[in-house]
């Protein structure tokens, strides 16, 4: 039998919530057991009651999980109703989850250094990659897209966190380089040498830093987003097109090997 | 102990309570057993499978829509061998603790079916029984295309009943319910499992795209619910053999509700993707409903609507 997923039902309630950038909120709940389990590129398949015509669960990555205090932060955009209803949450408002979800990063044993490139909502695991990287003493750059300064997030936690450099892009240019980060880390990619790279963004995104990485000889991996019912491996809905076949993103994902991806 | 006998009898499958999983909801029954006790359950049906492994259809293969959700995953599976080879055992020992395992049939044609069936019947004898879906909405061909006629319906049923003596029961389409029913009755059907989802569409109106890989999908969920009430109601005046209730079941009542319209049997479907457990709360719920209505056996209620 294969392995049942990782994911336990978790009451939560909400220490803050708050608009940290444009239509984009930082969620901090507190579920201590839930904390402890976490690990970088995981998932949580959130309940957001409110309105009974919708039902499915709301998964999320998470940016930072603290066991000592036994919260969870977790970064969303607003892009529905459902998250709608999360960005009226208040402090004290309780739910439930299912978590965590599937298996995270897995950085490559001995990797000296690694690329880090996020796009968008998917800036938030990747930063939750590099705080790991920056307790294991792994080096990292950064580079970072949105769409405009305003919707641009993790700018400042990456820079804290003092790894390398962090290269900033936004689509018309209010904020950093203008254009894609697909063309500083391709250009990282053939300047410096790297073990290991980490994307998480827009599909066509993470297709061009594949690309790059496979380019450049250096394995790389990408966190993929799919619709998802269950999150547990029960309905085969958020399947990600592989080289070995189809692969449900829930349990053999999110992170997924990016060479292997057919479809991102 | 409940004080009401909730055992039933679906068409030779004796299940220990009425409550049952939908196929493709409940994946082999293991993707559940770290959230809840499945061997709680009276049965569970297991995702439909093959004789060869099939690859389902591209993303996007889900949508929420507004009381349910649509799916196209179009049958994705691994094969009988290889189902029976990684998922037997633990469901084996699932049906040691007391838990009836039905298998669903998945083909794209009769013969197919047919080849299915002498596979699942060779490899395993742990099966309590089989579920024939002629009415999977998201396939090229077999599934609704062979379902939705009694012709069609009973062609398939008529070829399976050569393959084994086990329960065969048949996922219908929901369409043309009563003769349906009754063609498969005359092919020696033990059981109907009413209904399966309903095709249905959802379209972007941003891109003109589908909200699925393919234009049409299945629709399941709550809003299916009264549909399904009505149909499961046609299909236990039409027949003589009982019917297992499938529709957006999401609390006992809606489980009372397919009782009362003639199911003998319940599966829960999207209720178990929301809250893993649903299945488990389903059945205490229904169970305090039987006892509530005074009752010392569920069949009591099995068709005991009034009109």
């Amino acid at each position: 039998m294969p392995n049942p997923s990782p994911a336990r039902m978790h009451d939560f309630e909400v220490v803050a919530n708050e608009e940290i950038a444009e239509g984009i909120f930082s969620l901090v709940i507190s579920a201590p057991k839930l904390a402890c389990a976490l690990r970088p590129g995981q998932f949580v398949n959130l309940r957001v009651p409110g309105d009974s015509s919708e039902l499915l669960r709301v998964p999320l990555s998470y940016v930072s999980a603290d066991p000592n205090a036994g919260t969870v932060e977790i970064w969303y955009a607003v892009r529905g109703n459902a998250t709608g209803r999360m960005s009226e949450w208040k402090s004290g408002f309780k739910s439930d989850l299912l978590g965590p979800g599937g298996h995270g990063w897995l950085v490559p044993e001995g990797a000296r250094r690694v690329l880090l490139v996020g796009g968008g909502i998917g800036v938030p695991p990747v930063l939750c990659l590099a705080s790991e990287l920056s307790r294991r003493g792994i080096a990292f750059d950064a580079c970072l897209g949105a769409a405009t300064a305003s919707k641009l997030v993790g700018v400042e936690d990456f820079e804290a966190l003092d790894g390398g450099f962090v290269r900033v892009c936004t689509d018309d240019g209010t904020a950093g380089d203008c254009g894609f980060c697909t063309g500083p880390a391709a250009a990282a990619l053939s300047e410096a040498s790297y073990d290991y790279v980490a994307t998480c963004g827009p599909s066509a995104m993470m297709e061009r830093v594949a690309k790059a990485a496979g380019e450049a000889g250096v394995y790389c991996e990408a966190s993929l987003e799919r619709m998802m019912s269950c999150g547990f491996g029960a309905c085969s809905t958020c399947n990600v097109e592989t080289t070995d076949g189809m692969k449900g993103a829930c349990m053999c994902g999110p992170v997924f090997d990016a060479s292997k991806v057919v479809v991102f | 102990m409940a004080s009401v006998n909730m055992s039933v009898d679906f068409g030779g499958v004796k299940m220990k309570n009425p409550i049952n999983t939908a196929s493709g909801t409940f994946g082999q029954g293991w993707q559940f057993s770290e959230l809840m006790d499945v061997s709680a359950l009276g049965a569970i049906t297991t995702k439909g499978c093959a004789a060869e492994p099939w690859p389902g259809n591209p993303a996007p293969r889900m949508t929420e829509v507004r009381g349910g959700m649509m799916n196209s995953v179009g049958l994705q599976n691994p094969g009988v061998e290889a189902f029976a080879r990684d998922y037997g055992p633990w469901l084996f020992d699932l049906t040691d603790k007391g838990t009836q395992v039905i298998c669903q049939v998945a083909g794209h044609s009769t013969e197919e079916y047919v080849r299915a069936l002498e596979m699942f019947d060779e490899l395993c004898p742990w099966a309590a029984g089989f579920e024939i879906n002629v009415s999977c909405p998201n396939i090229a061909a077999g599934g609704i295309a062979c379902g939705s006629t009694p012709e069609g319906a009973a062609d398939v049923m008529r070829a399976c009943r050569k393959v084994t003596d086990r329960p065969l029961f048949i996922k219908m389409a929901p369409v043309r319910i009563p003769e349906i029913a009754r063609a498969l009755e005359a092919e020696g059907a033990d059981g109907l499992t009413v209904i399966n989802s309903i095709p249905g569409m959802a379209i972007d109106v941003h891109t003109r795209r589908s909200k699925l890989s393919k234009p049409t999908g299945g629709l399941s969920g709550p809003l299916c619910h009264p549909i399904a009430v009505r149909m499961v109601w046609e299909a236990a005046n039409a027949v003589d053999i009982p019917v297992c209730g499938v529709g957006g079941v999401m609390t006992g009542e809606d489980a009372a509700e397919m009782i009362l319209a003639g199911a003998c049997c319940v599966s829960v479907g999207m209720a178990s993707f929301v809250e893993p457990d649903a299945s488990v709360r389903i059945l205490h719920e229904l169970e305090q409903w039987a006892e509530s209505q005074g009752v010392k056996d569920i069949n009591e209620l099995i068709g005991a609507f009034e009109c």
